[in-house]
């Protein structure tokens, strides 16, 4: 249950940056070689890199080199029923934070003198 | 804490002073404004920001779905700490909610901002499957599927 709880947690910190959302979603079309994947990107490329290793630690994309090729693939993963209660509980709460930090930004905009 | 595989952590850097996210979270006119997603509504029937103090919040859905969720304050630092438990109510009286968790919110400096972090503590999954049957989470379900649209590769 940690192990699985651990592994949720990193799909969602794969998938809160947009670079790496761009990613998945591209390959949401088929699988791509990375220097592909990288192109469209205005990173160097060991930045790409880290970006990808962190999509592969989460298991939502797997790689395998041919010759000098490099092709990642997107890999099907079907949370379980204990995942999704989770992911749901966890999905109130940033919300719930989001709309939180968004008021008091807010709060602060309309008043900075009385809020110090 | 040993039952970290139902807790959760959510960290937000919130770019406003300590005293704003603290005035946010703790007058009951703001809170309602953001404890629960439109078209949701947050009524907060009794906010007794004190140890041992009421802390109970009724919402309501526009298809006529509700969630009574009476707690208590268990800690109050201003400015700084706010823990707060479902199962217990006012005066620390025992409760058995349909939900149980406890949940403490810490507010520290951080550059021009405030470092906000919610532990939101569960103990164990067996009240999941009650949560489950209430259907109030039907709002939530569309980022819980994209997720899986995402790693199923179905997404868009």
């Amino acid at each position: 249950m940690a192990n699985q709880q651990a592994a949720l947690d990193d799909v969602f910190y794969a998938l809160a940056d947009p670079t790496r959302r761009s990613i998945v979603n591209t390959l949401g079309q088929g699988p791509a070689s990375v220097s592909a994947l990288a192109a469209p990107f205005p990173m160097a490329l060991p930045s790409f890199m880290k970006h990808l290793s962190v999509l592969e630690r989460s298991g939502l994309v797997r790689s395998s080199k041919q010759g000098r090729v490099r092709t990642c693939e997107l890999q099907p993963r079907v949370l379980t029923q204990a995942e999704r209660w989770m992911a749901r509980q966890r999905a109130v709460w940033e919300a719930r934070t989001d709309r939180m930090a968004a008021l008091a930004e807010r709060l602060h905009q309309e008043d900075p003198r009385h809020d110090r | 804490m040993t039952a970290e595989s139902n807790d959760l952590v959510i960290s937000r850097l919130v770019r406003a002073p300590r005293a704003a996210v603290w005035r946010a979270w703790t007058d009951p006119v703001l809170l309602k404004e953001w404890w629960c997603p439109k078209p949701w509504a947050t009524e907060v029937r009794a906010f007794d920001l004190r140890p041992g103090g009421d802390f109970h919040t009724f919402m309501s859905g526009p298809d006529g779905g509700t969630s009574d969720n009476p707690g208590c304050f268990l800690e109050v630092v201003p400015q700084s700490r706010i823990a707060f438990t479902s199962l217990l109510t006012g005066g620390w009286r025992p409760a058995t909610p349909w939900m149980a968790f406890s949940a403490v919110v810490t507010m520290a400096d951080e550059g021009e901002g405030t470092r906000y972090v919610a532990t939101v503590m569960h103990p164990d999954l067996a009240t999941r499957d009650r949560h489950e049957e209430l259907g109030f989470f039907d709002g939530w379900n569309t980022c819980i599927d994209q997720l899986e649209s995402f790693a199923a590769g179905l997404g868009r």
